[in-house]
């Protein structure tokens, strides 16, 4: 006999040995495969960046990128954009918007007053070599001569040392003010020159450009022969099929020699069309194989549930809140811990509902006809018993 | 569909499963009272056979002067062991799915196997071992032997492969005292029933009844939700008349023959109550073990020459069998090539009974 | 002979081992067949007697729960039978999982494929919800694939009851990737919602090809999730400081889904955003999710028997169909299988470099 008598024995929490430990998760999946391209965007302008010979920038981004003022990183904010100070120091686009919208303010790891335009895109991971690339495409602009501008290799060399001289003080922050002159100096003494070389660049870049246009044509020229082979091949089916039918109205023939005939006419029409694509095996393909698959079993809208089960739901109806003795701790729960832990009393008392309904008009078994079915598994011992 | 052919007296809609019949309590364990009675009568004879038979073997004419148990005598005795379930866990603060579910194991334990070949004591210890793990509140078998005086790990553990067997693997129960909760939970839903008509007594009263049912057959006949039913009966039938009043589907000859299903169980499963749930008297159990004592099958007492025997039997089939496998192993890395010895494992079908120990 | 021994050997006739096709610690898994029909089976034979506890847990809760769900989209328990003091399990055979499916390059999702495959294993959890069952272990691993393309929900090693007002749980459950931040915050006291997390993230994986929120320690996991999905506020998750491992694991703002996954649906993305809300309590339940327009909406679901299937459809690694619980850290002892095993090794040179590696990699996708 039971010696507990108080309500609220059965469930009423009691001290019990859990066996510790418990299983710890497995790292079945040791390699990260590929992943989604997720492109940086940005929403505010910024110029400067390192152009290739197209006029194009390309951005530098690592996947461990991180913003050393807020610490947010590539992983999961893949829109991240670091850009980089006049001072080279790097910094998210928020907060660059957040630090310097209202107007110049310090850097906050050198303190250096920056504006918000003071920012550009970053190229190189190396950021000496950011500095040292920026600095090049200054000088770059206007030391813009040629070998062919010189009348000779010696001063044109000498013309190099110059510009490599002033580059190494500019990187280096070394004489500045008289680099400077130096550089003003320059460009007054060669104003025309450096101006006609500008135009030849621009006119380099121009070139490159239909270059890649024309590309970009020819790209699309296949893709649309690929879409007319593909209509092609779709007339040819049909007009297959009415052949067949035309045939088989005109023709004293047997039916299934005519489908035979077709089908081979077809089969090397589609073999020649072959041979002359280069075919490529591509996912695309791969979809419009699936999408044909569909024909033969169609998808079907979702059923939510398809099992044939019945759960008693029509006989009962649980109600939001019961005076229940047993789950009063966790309703009242002070410190709210079952209730942060998800813990669903909701679910017990619908266990227990159900439980209270189930087989509840189920009439007993009576006969011992029936009841053979219950108990096939056992056998009258005494059957075997002899041996 | 996975879903069995419902019964034609099930509730449920068309084309649908009452979900209790996918359970293992509803496939394996529901019986007629008589069938129940035929089950033991079966498993009394022929163990009384087997028994007569081995000790005639090892002495002729020994087994005259025997009094082997009757099937009552056996019920008996397991009802006795069933009762320290209870002592037990209270012992051991287990919570009340554990005690429920190792007197259900208990009870199906000797509905396949007799009290003459495996005695209740040890077989009630590991059914309530096995219990606490099925149940998911694990205690280890160290501090589980520990704190029951004279006991032995392998007291347990020789058994509990038996006993998991016995139940075919089957542990999983459907008790009434959850459905005498949710039973109780549910009168709140009856806009008439107002608290005081409900006071705690009642269900205190009527989970009194569902324990005491426990040591009867009733879960073996009946759904839990019936013996809940008859359990509240017992306290209130008012309670009992009102709630049923609201289960009933709106089809007057439905309603008319669950009203009469109802009818036969609440009185039926109140008369096992009031009858059967007391704990035997003692010195009957006393009297019965004493006699089992000379009447055990000597094939499961360990030490005994029976015993003896049937394990040298047993032993000599392993080897048999071992051999014979060995032999195989042989024949097939002697053939044509080196390869086929690797592939002989896929090549030829091992026999699912193998005495591999891997 | 004993009547339960006759009972058994009657139900070993019925099956016939064939070769052995993956091995844990605890159980071995042949291929089998049926004797009389020839059909295909899975035998998984749990070995007895070595535990100091008698009969393990996880074989306990296998047996237990798969004897009683009977589903479509859960992994069908055919029978039950002893060898001498192993425990055989005759299963459905299921030749693929969702993991190996995931993991086939050459395989292409469309967007229907995923929400039959999220469809079958919502209705799966559904049911066993519907039961009070958690079964506290879902990934793609576990999720098996038939030859028709059902999905069934297996390894019910973990699985529990429901738990009854004031009892606890163990928040050791759910593989690390899968588990929800409340039993990483060692919650004892949880629901159904912790299945659903995991839903959530095996969707995201489905979509990413990838897992979405690899942690590579518990700290770590904590750290992933709220790197994804932002540090929880108290008004998003009340409570939640105070619960028991609770530790601040720093401050991260939240991104909006849409930036990882580029090519969703407003409804999947919706559907994904609703398992993985941070307080348990109001996360998408089965059955509501069986009922979200994700699921309503075109494109309709495609048919299982079209979906996309391993080309190698040989030798599934019969791996840890069985989900032991292990004390260690390296995760449950018990996936040691011969291909499994030569897998682990080929990846093993990635070790090396986990920390990259675990990370949403951009850079190596480009001009692929």
């Amino acid at each position: 006999m039971s010696n507990r008598t108080s309500v609220g024995g059965w469930l009423v929490g009691k001290t019990k040995t859990v066996r510790k430990g418990g299983v710890t998760p497995a790292s079945a999946h040791n390699t990260r495969s590929n992943t989604p391209q997720v492109q940086s965007t940005s929403t505010t302008v910024f110029g400067g960046g390192v152009k290739d010979a197209s006029g194009r920038t390309t951005e530098f981004f690592s996947m461990d990128d991180q913003c050393p003022v807020c610490r947010s990183d590539r992983y999961l904010n893949p829109k991240l954009r670091l850009l980089v100070s006049s001072c080279y120091h790097k910094m998210c686009e928020s907060c660059i918007d957040r630090l310097f919208t209202l107007g110049p303010a310090p850097c906050p790891i050198c303190q250096k007053v920056l504006r918000k335009l003071a920012f550009t895109p970053q190229t190189f991971e190396d950021l000496t070599v950011e500095k040292e690339v920026a600095v090049r495409r200054r000088i770059a602009k206007e030391f813009n001569k040629r070998r062919e501008d010189f009348p000779d290799l010696r001063s044109y060399n000498d013309y190099l040392e110059e510009v490599e001289d002033i580059t190494f003080n500019l990187i280096n922050e070394v004489n500045i003010p008289e680099t400077e002159a130096r550089i003003e100096a320059y460009r007054r003494e060669n104003a025309a020159l450096i101006e006609l070389n500008v135009r030849r660049d621009e006119q380099y870049s121009q070139e490159l450009k239909q270059q890649e246009e024309q590309e970009r044509l020819e790209r699309e020229q296949r893709a649309q022969e690929a879409r007319r082979l593909e209509e092609l091949e779709r007339e040819e089916k049909e007009k297959g099929r009415r052949e067949i039918i035309d045939r088989l109205e005109t023709s004293t023939k047997d039916a299934a020699e005519i489908i035979a005939k077709s089908r081979a006419e077809a089969t090397k029409r589609a073999a020649s069309r072959a041979a002359a694509t280069t075919t490529f095996k591509s996912s695309a393909q791969l979809l419009r194989s699936r999408a044909a698959q569909s024909t033969t079993i169609p998808d079907v809208p979702h059923v939510p549930l398809q099992d044939d089960w019945y759960a008693y739901g029509d006989m009962y109806a649980r109600l939001d809140h019961y005076d229940d003795m047993y789950s009063e701790a966790v309703r009242q729960d002070q410190e709210g811990i079952m209730k942060a832990g998800g813990y669903k009393v909701e679910e017990a008392w619908e266990r227990a509902l159900r439980s209270a309904v189930t087989a509840l008009f189920l009439p007993p078994l009576s006969d011992p006809e029936n009841s053979l079915t219950s108990a096939t598994f056992l056998q009258p011992k005494n059957d075997v018993v002899p041996t | 569909m996975t879903a069995e052919p419902s019964e034609t007296h099930s509730n449920s809609p068309p084309g649908k499963a009452p979900l209790y019949e996918a359970s293992t309590q509803f496939k394996s364990w529901r019986y007629s009272p008589k069938r129940l009675r035929h089950v033991r009568q079966t498993l009394n004879a022929a163990a009384v056979a087997a028994i007569r038979k081995t000790l005639e073997a090892d002495e002729p004419g020994s087994s005259t002067s025997v009094s082997f148990l009757q099937p009552d005598d056996e019920l008996l005795l397991v009802k006795l062991y069933t009762t320290k379930i209870p002592q037990l866990c209270g012992h051991f603060r287990f919570p009340e799915e554990v005690e429920a579910t190792a007197i259900s194991y208990l009870k199906r334990f000797y509905l396949k196997n007799t009290v003459m070949d495996w005695h209740p004591k040890n077989v009630m210890l590991t059914a309530l071992f096995l219990a606490t793990k099925t149940t998911n509140n694990p205690i280890s078998l160290d501090s589980y032997t520990s704190n029951i005086p004279k006991t032995s790990q392998s007291d347990v553990l020789d058994l509990e492969f038996l006993v998991a067997q016995s139940l075919n693997f089957e542990f999983a129960v459907w008790h009434a005292h959850r459905a005498l909760w949710g039973l109780w939970l549910d009168l709140q839903s009856l806009p008439d029933v107002t608290e005081s008509l409900r006071p705690l007594e009642v269900y205190e009263t009527a989970l009194k009844h569902v324990r005491v049912s426990r040591f009867t057959d009733a879960e073996l006949i009946y759904a839990p939700s019936q013996i809940a039913l008859a359990a509240l009966s017992l306290v209130s039938p008012f309670l009992c008349q009102k709630w049923l009043d609201s289960k009933m589907p709106s089809d007057p000859i439905a309603a008319e023959s669950h009203r009469q299903i109802l009818e036969q169980t609440n009185s039926e499963i109140e008369n096992m109550i009031m009858q059967h749930g007391q704990p035997p008297d003692v010195e009957a159990a006393r009297e019965v073990d004493r006699r089992l004592k000379l009447c055990k099958n000597p094939e499961k007492v360990v030490g005994s020459k029976a015993y003896l025997t049937r394990r040298a039997e047993e032993e000599r089939r392993a080897e048999e069998k071992r051999n014979k496998k060995a032999q195989d192993i042989r024949k097939t890395s002697e053939g044509e090539d080196p390869f086929g010895s690797q592939l002989a494992g896929s090549q030829e079908s091992q026999s699912v009974d193998d005495d591999d120990d891997d | 002979m004993d009547a339960v021994e006759r009972a058994n050997a009657e139900k070993q006739k019925r099956w016939v081992k064939d070769q052995k096709v993956g091995e844990g610690t605890y159980a071995v898994v042949y291929r089998g067949r049926e004797a009389a029909t020839g059909r295909r089976v899975a035998i998984k034979k749990i070995k007895i007697g070595q535990f100091k506890d008698g009969l393990d847990m996880s074989a306990i809760r296998e047996v237990k729960y798969l004897r009683e769900l009977h589903h479509q989209n859960v992994i069908g328990l055919l029978d039950v039978f002893s060898s001498k003091t192993n425990l055989n399990l005759v299963l459905e055979f299921l030749d693929s999982d969702l993991e190996m499916i995931i993991k086939d390059r050459s395989l292409v999702f469309l967007p229907a494929d995923i929400k039959s495959w999220m469809a079958m294993t919502i209705r799966g959890l559904e049911f066993c919800h519907r039961n009070f069952i958690l079964h506290r272990d879902l990934k793609p691993n576990n999720l098996l694939v038939a030859s028709d393309g059902q999905l069934k929900i297996a390894d019910f090693g973990l699985a529990r009851d429901f738990a009854d007002p004031g009892y606890k749980m163990t928040s050791q459950v759910i593989t690390r990737w899968y588990r929800p931040p409340e039993l990483l915050f060692g919650c004892r006291y949880y629901s159904s919602a912790v299945d659903i997390w995991s839903v959530g993230c095996i969707f995201a994986e489905l979509m990413l090809r990838t897992p979405y929120l690899p942690g590579e320690t518990d700290m770590d996991q904590l750290r992933t999730i709220f790197r994804a999905l932002g540090t929880p506020t108290e008004e998003e998750w009340p409570g939640y400081t105070k619960l028991p491992d609770y530790i601040p694991v720093g401050q991260f703002p939240k991104t909006p889904l849409r930036d990882l996954f580029t090519a969703a649906s407003g409804d999947a993305l919706n559907l994904l955003s609703r398992c993985l809300i941070y307080e348990p309590r109001r996360r998408i339940t089965a059955i509501e999710a069986l009922h979200h327009p994700y699921f309503t909406g075109l494109p309709y679901p495609t048919h299982p028997s079209k979906l996309p299937r391993p080309a190698s459809r040989a030798s599934r690694p019969l791996e840890e169909v069985d989900g032991n619980v292990d004390m260690v850290d390296s995760g449950p002892g018990v996936k040691a299988v011969a291909s499994n095993r030569l897998k682990r090794k080929l990846s093993s040179p990635m070790d090396g470099v986990r920390p990259l590696a675990r990370r949403l990699d951009f850079t190596q996708h480009k001009g692929s």
